[in-house]
């Protein structure tokens, strides 16, 4: 502010010189595999779409408590089935090199934002890339059953049937609103993959530029309907190793680094230019067999590799103390969480005989998938994956160890290809079903679902189907304790660990605060004073 | 005709030819004046012109910082011509004139308007140029702050690379020693299943060697793994031969598991060791390409700068684009992103600026074209205004001269045969009336002037002349005979006048006479009855005798009394002898007066005596001042006669009735003259009077029968008879004082028998 008025008081001659726009650099962790969080499931996507997007209805940054966003109000019918949002006016959208809106936020938007996902004749329904994993994993395609524009400012959702996360669901951030209107442009243009490589939203941000591998920029958007942002200009700067984005963030060249190495702990807390930021992640760590095909179709094979994994090691190891052995797929955070189950005892005996009795006298060769990059519930897949290629040895399964870029890793895991994979899962809305129908699901388990294990299994599908249609907690809690026994005995994955979420930052960066849900919010985030040099 | 109208025609046309030509040679002249000033005018116009669009050049050229100055010369200049024309509009005398005054003050305004513009388009272009180099100069901070933090960084990397150096070797230590007593377990187990145990011992040492190793490997750093190594590694020494597989056993699971750990963290820190040292160059490169785009963009902007100076519009497009690509290279190169936005937008926004300083460019070029079309279509048209004004000029200022010069010929020709006529025809009834006025001043009764019969100003002469002669001669009879009344009058006047004097004279005497008897009258009547007394004692004196009854008292008695009787005779008679003999003395100057000389003193008592019997009547006083033994010679009379008036005067008219005054008379002896003063203490006269009191008949006491006369004589008496001359001064309430001022001896000597008949 001082600078701002000393710039003010040396007259003229400054005035037109370009202000030192205040630039925040987050040093992410990897490439989103898209803009668009309507077409993503990763966070890092979805964390790359999050500025230049708002929904209907939204979290409150750090909790699952739903605000007003989009829509200023909504009602919903006594059975549930029908919600009726009344939206915000004034709304505006970002601009681009090739669009100009013409017109604030509408229904049209919504219908567009919602429809496209929805229906398969809709013409950005089919762009490539676009499969709208999310929406479908969710089943939001059944449960809708009519999508209505009441008026510009008003719209009517009808549901096939009553579900208690509905409202969460609008909140997540693949129910992200786009413009209409830049659609209509688009088309016309003859250029409709833009929508997702250059997407036009509502956010605080609106989109600079994307290099892959490199950089997303964002420039802050001055009419946003909340307000203009403090910071100008905001950097995704992706870098994958956790060292280098120490580096950086020591050298001021990045201002918050996602998920820093748990080693690198003590160097943060100590660095009285940095702040460590540490919450315990509504997340899970786990390694998906594929149980859609073999070897790991055969349940006992699934069981001897859930003994052979060292799961203490790995939590010494890797997350250096800063996580808990998982045994469940949800977090122990999240309600429903049954404590009651026992995991498999640690017994690389008795796997290697499992081994035998599936089939594999002499063990089998595999291959190992791990993620390229640090993820909240996994800092280090690639050493994850070497443990536990270790263990596996040991039983007899001998592990090929195999990554690819992290954009393309997940559509592989979700066209479930790889036999075994490490893959995690931070919960974006709070709610079991976020976790246990997500990404165990039998909607999940197609091609390109979610169900990187390619799990399922009907009994265990109808419990979580079930929970979601009810708003019972109670009712809702017992079933899903249920379908947690029916997980453990089945064992489509090895939970490995729940962890504790780490972020650095500068000292001067403010307001900016670590979410459970993994969601990085940087809404309101500021810098304090220059960075030092 | 008239002479005045012939004077008229004289007169008049030569004026009215002069008018004429004033008039005309006005209006001429007015016209030249419009024509000069308009070529005064024309010529200021094209030279402000000429000075305008060197300014103009002179703007083109100037350093940004420098234009103002010019620019506001040029609107000087151009606002001058632009008032000049303004004012050369009424100043046009002809259609062409008029028409090309317009089409300049178009060309002109449309100049002045393209002007305009050019500077508007100039000041954008100046401002966008400057703001291209603030912009570029940020480019080159931001370089410059990025070098500075990746120097910083490079030492902090440093430091982190040897520190995961240490790591590395350590963990390569603990891997190496956790290999050698896998090793040497290997060689416990295989030991064990030869059928004799007699290497126990030695392989049980090795181990505790082995692991002993390994524990300081671990060193600190690893409580936890050391103290389970600690108590693996007792557990195998305690061991007996039976147990030691078992334990080799667990010692084996234990090392594996260390391994697994230690391997994968070793080969984990090589890959951040690796991964640091590719950020490491990777960053200089990019700090390097950061350089390179500062470096590129500010040899860029200089380059544009001098095409923009040239404005050369082709050259600063190629640059345009060049900063296109940069701007590329700038978003595609791995800058730090924490300045990446802002050299993007550095060099876009420059870029931008460029691309509208481009157009800005092209705009000035294709104006300035245009201007100089324009500045070329006004200065011919300037010059042309400038000819047609100064051809304009001349042309009439030669015109006014030949018409001058030819009305004045014209008129002075017709103005001198007129005159001539003209004067002819006055002239000779002149001359004539000249011989009748002469002969009749020769002989006013030779009859009347001939020309009086002539209707012109001649005849009215002739007329008024024999008016004036007839009129002449009755005045002067009627003057005659006033005249002689006037001395007539005169006459008598000057009789009433003497006549008058004469009797105040003899009034005066008279009232001497009756004063001067009375006085005698009591002495006489005091000696008649002291001669009766006598008489009377001596005939009782007679009878006593006769009756001899004398006895010698009655002698005595009768003696006494006759010796008294003869002395009041005496007295009394005397006086009365006193008294005739001034008189007669007084008497005898105002009657028959002559010029003798006598001695002041006691004459001058002789009259106040004589005026005695006037002045018992009053009570004043009367007090005399005079030297004695002065003799004068003079009208005795005449003095005897002012004094008296003026005394009387005094005594009746200085004070009121009743009063008691003193009258002071006063003889000064000056040489030759003689001053004599009567003052008295009374009411004075007022000032109006003051200056009338001479005048005959001037009297404020008419009603006590006064005359007027006796000041009026006083004054006659001493400046004619005395030769000497009066004055009066008085103040009202401070007394009055007559001065006289005389001759102690008149011119004419007074004769001796004058003396001795007195």
């Amino acid at each position: 502010m001082v600078k701002h008025l000393v710039a003010a008081a040396c007259g003229l001659a400054l005035a037109a010189s370009p202000a030192a726009a205040k630039t925040l650099v987050f040093c992410s962790e990897g490439s989103p595999e898209a803009l668009n969080p309507q077409i993503v499931t990763t966070t890092t996507g979805m964390n790359a779409g999050r500025p230049m997007f708002n929904n209907l209805v939204e979290f409150v940054p750090g909790t699952t408590r739903i605000v007003p966003a989009l829509a200023e109000s909504w009602e919903i019918s006594p059975d549930g089935t029908v919600y009726t949002f009344r939206l915000r006016r004034g709304v505006k959208f970002h601009a681009n090199a090739v669009f100009t809106p013409t017109r604030d936020f509408n229904a049209d938007d919504v219908l567009f934002s919602l429809m496209r996902q929805w229906k398969e004749d809709h013409p950005f329904h089919g762009t490539p890339g676009a499969t709208f994993d999310y929406f479908r994993d969710l089943g939001m395609p059944d449960l809708i059953r009519a999508i209505e524009k009441v008026d510009d400012h008003t719209v009517r959702i009808r549901l096939a049937r009553a579900e208690a996360p509905f409202l969460a669901n609008l909140a997540m951030p693949f129910n992200v609103m786009l413009s209409a209107e830049y659609g209509d442009l688009l088309l016309r243009r003859g250029e409709p993959a833009r929508l997702d490589a250059d997407p036009v939203g509502t956010g605080p941000f609106a989109l600079v530029g994307y290099q892959k591998d490199i950089a997303i920029r964002y420039r802050a958007f001055a009419d946003h309907w909340n307000g203009r942002q403090k910071i100008d200009t905001l950097v995704f700067s992706i870098t994958p190793n956790p060292a280098v984005r120490l580096a950086k963030l020591k050298a001021g060249e990045c201002h918050v680094m996602a998920f820093p190495n748990p080693s690198d702990r003590e160097t943060i807390a100590a660095n009285p230019s940095l702040r460590l930021l540490q919450q315990e992640g509504l997340n899970i760590g786990y390694l998906a067999m594929n149980a859609a095909r073999p070897p790991f179709d055969k349940v006992k094979l699934r069981h001897a590799v859930n003994m052979a994994i060292d799961k203490r090691a790995i939590i010494e190891a890797v997350h250096r103390g800063t996580g808990t052995v998982a045994k469940n797929p949800i977090p122990p955070l999240l309600w429903s969480y049954n404590e009651a189950i026992e995991d498999y005892p640690y017994d690389p005996g008795q796997a290697r005989r499992l081994v035998a009795e599936a089939g594999y006298p002499d063990g089998l060769d595999t291959e190992l998938w791990y993620m390229p990059v640090s993820r909240p519930y996994n800092p280090d897949g690639h050493r994850v994956a070497e443990l536990v290629q270790a263990d596996l040895a040991r039983i007899g399964i001998r592990a090929r160890l195999v990554t690819t870029e992290w954009d393309q890793y997940r559509a592989k895991l979700q066209a479930g290809e790889p036999p075994l994979a490490l893959y995690g899962w931070t919960g974006d809305n709070g709610d079991p079903d976020n976790f246990l129908n997500v990404l165990l699901g039998c909607a999940a388990a197609r091609p390109g679902g979610n169900n990187v294990a390619k799990w399922c299994l009907p009994a265990y599908d109808a419990l979580v189907t079930r929970a979601k249609a009810t708003s019972n907690r109670n009712e809702r809690e017992a079933l899903y304790r249920q379908a947690q026994q029916v997980f453990k005995r089945e064992a489509p994955w090895v939970p490995l660990a729940h962890s504790i979420v780490f972020m650095a930052t500068r000292k001067e960066v403010k307001g900016f605060g670590i979410d459970p849900l993994g969601r990085h919010v940087f809404e309101g985030v500021d810098l304090e004073a220059e960075t030092p040099r | 005709m008239r002479i005045r109208n012939k004077i008229m025609l004289v007169g008049g046309i030569p004026i009215a030819i002069a008018a004429g030509i004033a008039v005309a040679a006005w209006l001429l002249l007015n016209e030249a004046e419009r024509a000069r000033s308009g070529a005064v005018l024309a010529g200021a116009i094209y030279r402000d012109l000429l000075v305008a669009m060197t300014v103009r050049d002179d703007y083109v050229s100037a350093n940004p910082v420098e234009r103002d100055p010019h620019a506001e010369r040029f609107r000087e200049r151009a606002a001058r011509a632009q008032v000049q024309l303004a004012a050369l509009g009424p100043l046009a005398r002809t259609q062409a004139q008029r028409r090309e005054v317009a089409s300049l003050q178009d060309t002109l305004a449309r100049y002045v308007a393209r002007m305009d513009e050019y500077i508007a388009v100039t000041t954008v272009n100046d401002r966008l140029i400057a703001e291209m180099s603030l912009r570029a100069a940020r480019l080159v901070n931001l370089a410059d702050e990025a070098r500075a933090r990746q120097h910083a960084s490079n030492a902090d990397i440093i430091t982190t690379l040897t520190e995961k150096d240490q790591q590395l070797r350590r963990l390569r230590d603990i891997v190496d020693r956790a290999y050698q007593l896998r090793a040497t377990l290997w060689g416990l187990q295989t030991a064990l299943r030869q059928p004799d145990g007699n290497d126990h011992g030695f392989a049980v040492a090795q181990i505790s060697h082995a692991a002993g190793s390994l524990a300081e490997a671990l060193g600190a750093g690893r409580s936890g793994a050391t103290r389970e190594l600690d108590d693996l590694t007792r557990a195998a020494a305690a061991a007996g031969p039976a147990e030691t597989g078992t334990v080799a056993e667990r010692l084996l699971a234990w090392c594996d598991r260390l391994l697994k750990i230690e391997v994968t963290a070793q080969r984990a820190l090589q890959e951040e060791v690796a991964q640091l040292l590719t950020y490491s160059v990777e960053a200089n490169e990019t700090e390097q390409a950061t350089q390179n785009v500062a470096v590129s963009t500010l040899k860029l902007g200089q380059e544009t700068h001098e095409a923009l100076t040239r404005r050369d519009a082709d050259v600063a497009e190629r640059k345009l684009a060049r900063s296109g690509e940069l701007a590329a290279i700038a978003a595609a190169l791995p800058i730090s992103p924490l300045i990446q936005t802002d050299m993007i937008d550095a060099i876009t926004e420059w870029g931008e600026r460029l691309g509208t300083t481009i157009e800005g460019i092209r705009k000035q070029n294709a104006m300035i074209a245009d201007m100089d079309r324009t500045a070329a279509a006004m200065v011919a048209k300037a010059r042309s205004l400038n000819d047609l004004f100064t051809g304009d000029a001349d042309w009439l200022g030669a015109f006014i001269g030949h018409v001058l010069v030819i009305g004045a010929t014209i008129g002075l020709l017709f103005g001198s045969v007129v005159a001539f006529a003209a004067a002819k025809s006055i002239t000779m009834p002149l001359r004539r009336l000249q011989s009748s006025m002469l002969a009749l001043a020769a002989d006013p009764l030779a009859g009347r002037i001939t020309e009086s019969d002539r209707r012109d100003e001649l005849g009215d002469m002739a007329r008024a002349a024999n008016v004036f002669v007839t009129e002449i001669s009755r005045r002067e009879r009627d003057l005659r005979h006033a005249k002689e009344r006037t001395d007539e009058t005169l006459a008598e006047l000057q009789q009433t006048q003497a006549d008058l004097i004469q009797a105040e004279k003899l009034a005066s005497l008279g009232q001497l006479v009756a004063g001067v008897a009375h006085e005698i009258n009591t002495p006489l009547g005091i000696a008649l009855t002291t001669a009766t007394l006598l008489g009377d004692e001596a005939q009782e004196f007679e009878r006593a005798l006769d009756g001899n009854q004398l006895a010698r008292s009655r002698l005595a008695h009768f003696l006494d009394r006759m010796k008294e009787g003869s002395r009041l005779l005496f007295d009394n008679l005397g006086r009365a002898s006193d008294l005739v003999h001034s008189f007669k003395q007084v008497a005898v100057d105002q009657v028959s007066d002559e010029p003798r000389r006598f001695e002041m003193k006691g004459w001058l008592d002789d009259v106040i005596r004589s005026l005695g019997p006037l002045l018992r009547k009053t009570r004043h006083m009367v007090t005399v001042d005079c030297p004695v033994h002065l003799q004068v010679g003079t009208y005795p009379g005449a003095l005897a006669q002012v004094l008296t008036n003026l005394i009387i005067n005094a005594a009746l008219h200085a004070y009121e009735e009743g009063e008691s005054g003193r009258i002071t008379v006063t003889v000064q002896d000056a040489p030759e003259l003689l001053r004599l003063t009567v003052r008295d203490d009374g009411k004075g006269i007022a000032p109006q009077h003051l200056g009338r009191i001479f005048d005959p008949f001037f009297t404020t006491a008419r009603h006590r029968g006064s005359t007027g006369l006796g000041l009026h004589i006083v004054y006659n008496l001493v400046t004619n008879k005395l030769q000497g001359r009066i004055d009066v001064e008085s103040r009202p309430g401070a007394g009055t004082a007559f001065r006289i001022e005389m001759p102690k001896q008149l011119a004419g000597e007074p004769r001796p028998e004058a003396l001795a008949a007195l």
